[in-house]
């Protein structure tokens, strides 16, 4: 077998389908889908409770398409045993003809620990089933990363979102924009963080966060969607995104407490309506109030729209609708407006105060696509440019960051095309929009314009081929211009029911939290067995499942690790072929567990052979085959150093504990390497 | 129909009935004292009387497991546990009945360590009241073969685990007449299997016991909870068909004189018999009181208990239990039970017979006459040393 036979046979058998939720970098995955392919006969799996389990079958999606059982942690082996059983009566019976393979897939948790009685117990029964257990040495808890998302109540903060709201999601079936229940929201640690550009978006997120991907194919087939982590994503790649969110109705104010006469200190009142509802007018005021407007307790809202602006009519026009105010006195530079009512309804919208701090709050992502549109009106009149050669090209510059950001997206729901943005200096005592500034400040500014629709008619094919999401109402694909790292930062992850994807600036799957295991390696730090002023993690050596195995007297037992997957294929072929119990024991490098980058998982799995901590080999029928044996063994340093959770056991005043894993490790294979040479004196 | 009069020990009548049924899987893991149960079988199986699987596992945890297993790939299955034993797969029995496997599994109710007791009392099974199971309490050999028989096809139609419990030695050993009905009949009455979902059908692979998060766990745990609103009319049906089959009612309880009496003794399996005996006597004195013996237990159908208690004054609940802390779970079922009713009788909770200590009728008609007299009673616990 060479690795295009094995490739083929992969993809041949859709026994394990896409849509599984483990980590970037998790080799469970290729394990199963390795062994499962090497039976030639249908498959009826049982698993432990194990991340197998956890991030295959999430309800009501399953990643299995073949019978698969799952009851508990520590039972997988008497649960095999069980359905092995009603397949051998129902055959006695007839009531079934074909040959069918049983499998239990399970961690190191339910192999060498809870699950090792009943595993023990099924050996020795002799049940005709082949054991997978994958060592990732330790447990796992599944957990989850990052930014501002698009909710039903508007955009929303991570932090700000309650499990039980509802997000806006990519169906993946119809290509539609469709809400979604959130079911969960993680805090995933400080992690290291990338951005990603593309033309209209930006977009940040941890290293191992999936991605919608459009899977470019041969002309003439249509285009896929893949998702692929950030790691894997390259310039050039087209990511799904978002173009249009259309607001529905209409937002309702909560109601505010107003003041009126007779009230503490208030002998007289400016008469105002406040408005219920959000319409078109509010927005245009609203609009120009963020750009150039203040609010102060004592009720004065200013608008620095001096003679001459624009705004300054349209202001005045619109305050005299929205609120009934009669009085509005002007100046040179200035339009004051005094009414502690209208302050406190300001106030109560969530616009933050402070040129530098001020934001769209959230329900404007909500309201209908008109109001919207008035609201950036009312901003460009404010402080925007309108090119006038080019009608409808925009740019809107403020001293707020995060109202840049903020704007950006709720262009990005009114189908605007946005650049970046960008950031200018401007010294004390420049003019900025009518006003000199009083001391130096930094500005951010986007242009954008409106798309104009495709001429679809002109080019069918060509854009067909570019855009497959073309025509499509809410969304758009977009190349990615530059990735890069901008160091690190609190991320979280949301938890979405039916589609796993949400639409923000930023989203991750990911696994936190270790306990040891008894697979657990020596020196390994994990959260049950943390390192410390006195102590550099594990002290004990980890069991070894596939000699315990072999003292079964089971027909087959076989050590096997990711990176062979050809290896592991053909002894897989040999576990099923065998009649009663075979066992598989691979190696799995968890990142999570191994605190190591999850694009190192293979080259970790090669230097656990290569240092013969987790020699291949075989035994079958009591004879003991070593199916690798590295020309130069390399020093456990080699293998240990590649993960941060032996760190503490490298450290100088660790050398004797280091020294006592080496010759453990030498001692195992020594061990190994005579089970051999006794086996061949025999024939 | 045929019957056939056998003498048998209530385990062995158990294995009877499974017998009958021919289960294509039986895991075994002996405890006293169930023993009887799978050492009976085992023998039929020795002898080619059946055609059983039989794994003989290393753990009444993975006994069940493998029952679990085993039912899910469409198949019958059954297992019998006790004491420990039950307590020792109590993890596997929500799996049982949160998979929705029609598992029939006789229990020889012991006493709980520590102290370690291998005798009779309820500990075991009542701990276990809220798994999912469907709980049946038999008085003797003879119903215990019949609630094997009858607890299987309940099962089966309403999709839920159930527990036969016989009371350890007082039943599952000592020997009875009994009478056993004809394969034939039995093989009509249990009918075939239909299994909701079958692992071994790899053409229509199905994904069972998936992870629910928050946002559908309570929605798959509710169905489990509303089949048992539908075991009280399946019940009936299954009783009928019993009738037509064997010529006998299944009741959901036995009502011994107690829908007409003042005082009411409500006590569970093998010492409902022994108390009868009392009922008799002091009836014959003229005196108004009556048994309830309870058969099915889970689930506790408050509105069918309570016809019985219509006129009772005064409620004697016996129990081969404590609720430490708290009372016995049939003492509280009853309280459900009348909560409702304008004249509340008086009710006691009193406590016998734990780790296997005798109670003698002398003790129940004690008991019964202090009730009616009015007297304070001397303690709750029955027969305890001062």
């Amino acid at each position: 077998m060479n690795s295009k036979e094995l490739a083929c046979k992969l993809l041949d058998k859709k026994n394990m389908v896409s849509g599984y939720r483990t980590c970037a970098g998790c080799p469970i995955a290729i394990i199963c889908k390795t062994v499962i392919a090497a039976s030639d006969k249908p498959v009826v799996v049982a698993s432990a409770t194990s991340c197998a389990e956890v991030t295959t079958t999430v309800y009501p999606q399953t990643a299995w398409n073949i019978p698969w059982i799952h009851s508990l942690f520590a039972n997988s082996a008497a649960t095999i045993s069980g359905v092995e059983s009603a397949y051998k009566a129902q055959k006695k019976k007839g009531k079934i003809k074909k040959d069918i393979n049983f499998l239990v897939i399970s961690g190191d948790g339910g192999s060498y620990d809870i699950g090792l009685a009943s595993l023990s117990g099924a050996w020795e029964r002799g049940h005709n089933f082949v054991y997978l257990c994958y060592d990732n040495e330790g447990y796992m808890n599944c957990l989850s990363k990052d930014s501002l998302i698009y909710t039903e109540t508007g955009l929303k903060k991570i932090t700000e979102i309650d499990v039980g709201e509802k997000v806006y999601a990519f169906d993946q079936k119809t290509n539609k924009l469709i809400l979604k229940r959130c079911s969960g929201i993680f805090d995933n640690g400080v992690k290291k963080v990338y951005e990603i550009e593309t033309l209209h978006h930006n977009i940040k997120a941890t290293g191992n966060h999936p991605f919608l991907v459009v899977n470019k194919v041969p002309k003439g087939k249509p285009n896929r969607l893949i998702w692929k982590t950030l790691e894997e994503l390259k310039k050039g790649d087209r990511v799904i995104t978002l173009k249009k969110l259309e607001g529905k109705k209409a937002f309702t104010f909560k109601k505010i407490t107003l003041s009126k006469k007779g009230d503490y200190k208030v002998n007289c009142i400016n008469k105002v309506k406040i408005p219920k509802k959000s319409t078109s007018d509010l927005m245009l005021f609203l609009g120009l109030y963020v750009g150039d407007g203040w609010a102060r307790k004592k009720g004065e809202i200013g608008f620095a729209l001096p003679e001459g602006a624009v705004g300054r009519d349209k202001c005045i026009a619109a305050c005299k609708k929205v609120f009934g105010l009669k009085t509005i006195t002007t100046d040179k530079f200035y339009i004051y407006m005094n009414s502690i009512n209208i302050t406190r309804f300001i106030d109560s919208l969530g616009f933050e105060h402070g040129a530098k701090n001020k934001i769209i709050p959230s329900w404007i992502y909500t309201i209908p696509d008109d109001q919207k549109e008035a609201f950036i009106e009312g901003l460009l009149l404010s402080d925007g440019y309108v090119y006038k050669k080019k009608k409808d090209s925009c740019r809107y510059l403020s001293a707020s960051k995060e109202l840049i950001l903020r704007l950006r997206l709720l262009l990005q729901t009114l189908n605007y095309r946005v650049g970046k943005v960008t950031v200018q200096r401007k010294e004390k005592g420049t003019f900025v929009v009518y006003r000199p500034l009083l001391k130096d400040a930094e500005y951010y500014s986007i242009c954008f314009s409106k798309k104009y629709p495709w001429n679809i008619a002109k080019y069918p094919t060509q854009y067909k081929y570019q855009n497959f999401l073309i025509g499509n109402e809410n969304f758009d694909t977009e190349i990615i211009k530059n990735i890069k790292e901008i160091g690190k930062e609190q991320t979280y992850d949301l938890r979405v029911d039916g589609e796993h994807n949400f639409i923000a600036d930023g989203i991750v799957v990911h696994n936190t939290g270790n306990q040891r295991s008894s697979a657990t390696p020596k020196g390994a730090v994990t959260t049950t067995t943390p390192a410390g002023k006195a102590s550099y993690g594990k002290i004990e050596f980890p069991k070894d499942l596939a000699k315990i195995a072999a003292a079964h007297n089971i027909p087959y037992v076989a050590q096997v690790n990711s990176h062979n997957q050809i290896d592991m294929f053909e002894k897989a072929k040999k576990a099923f072929d065998v009649n009663g119990p075979a066992v598989l024991v691979s190696f799995a490098a968890c990142p999570t567990n191994m605190k190591a980058p999850s694009s190192q998982t293979i080259k970790i799995s090669k230097l656990a052979t290569e240092t013969c901590f987790w020699p291949l080999y075989e035994v079958i029928n009591g004879k003991v085959i070593i199916n690798y044996k590295p020309e130069k063994k390399l020093p456990i340093e080699e293998f240990l150093k590649t993960q941060t959770k032996f760190k503490d056991v490298l450290k100088p005043e660790n050398k004797a504990v280091l020294k006592s894993i080496q010759d453990e490790v030498d001692r195992r294979y020594r061990e190994l390497l005579s089970l051999e040479s006794i086996g061949k004196e025999k024939e | 129909m045929k019957t056939t009069k056998l003498g048998l020990s209530g385990g062995e009548a158990i294995a009877y009935a499974l017998k009958q049924i021919n289960p294509e899987v039986f895991a075994m893991y002996p405890i006293t004292p169930q023993t009887p149960i799978i050492e009976s079988y085992a023998r039929y199986s020795a002898n080619g009387l059946v055609d059983t699987e039989i794994i003989r596992t290393e753990s009444e945890h993975s006994a069940l497991s493998a029952v679990i297993g085993a039912s899910a790939a469409g198949t019958r299955a059954v297992t019998a546990t006790a004491s420990q034993g039950l307590l020792y797969m109590y993890e596997a029995l929500s799996v049982a009945s949160g998979l929705r496997l029609p598992i029939v599994m006789p229990v020889a109710n012991r006493a709980i360590s520590a102290p370690i007791n291998i005798h009779c009392d309820h500990s075991d099974s009542m701990s276990a009241l809220d798994q999912g199971w469907m709980q049946v309490y038999c008085e003797n050999a003879q119903e215990a073969y019949d609630m094997t028989l009858f607890g299987l096809r309940l099962a089966e139609s309403v999709y839920l685990p159930i527990m036969v419990c016989i009371d350890g030695f007082f039943t599952s050993h000592n020997m009875e007449v009994l009478n056993v009905y004809d394969d034939l009949s039995v093989k009509k009455f249990i009918g075939e299997f239909k299994p909701k979902y079958n692992l071994l059908d790899t053409e229509h692979p199905v994904t069972v016991g998936a992870l629910a998060l928050p946002d559908n766990y309570m929605e798959i745990r509710k169905e489990m909870f509303d089949a048992f609103l539908d075991v009280k009319d399946n019940y009936k049906k299954t009783s009928d068909e019993f009738k037509v089959s064997f010529g006998k009612e299944i009741n959901f309880y036995e009502d011994y004189f107690a829908s007409s009496s003042e005082v009411v003794l409500v006590v569970l399996s093998s010492t409902g018999e022994a108390s009868k005996d009392i009922i008799d006597k002091l009836r014959l004195h003229g005196m108004s009181v009556g048994l309830l013996r309870p058969i099915l237990f889970r689930p506790f159908l408050y509105d069918e208990y309570l016809k019985p208690l219509k006129k009772a004054k005064k409620i004697i609940v016996l129990e081969r239990t404590e609720g430490p802390g708290s009372y016995p779970p049939l003492y509280k079922d009853i309280c459900l039970t009348i909560m409702n009713e304008k004249n509340k009788p008086e009710i006691h909770s009193l406590v016998f017979g734990l780790g296997g200590r005798d109670i003698y009728q002398k003790d129940i008609e004690d008991v019964l006459l202090s009730v009616i007299s009015g007297k304070k009673l001397k303690s709750r616990y029955i027969g305890i040393k001062e």
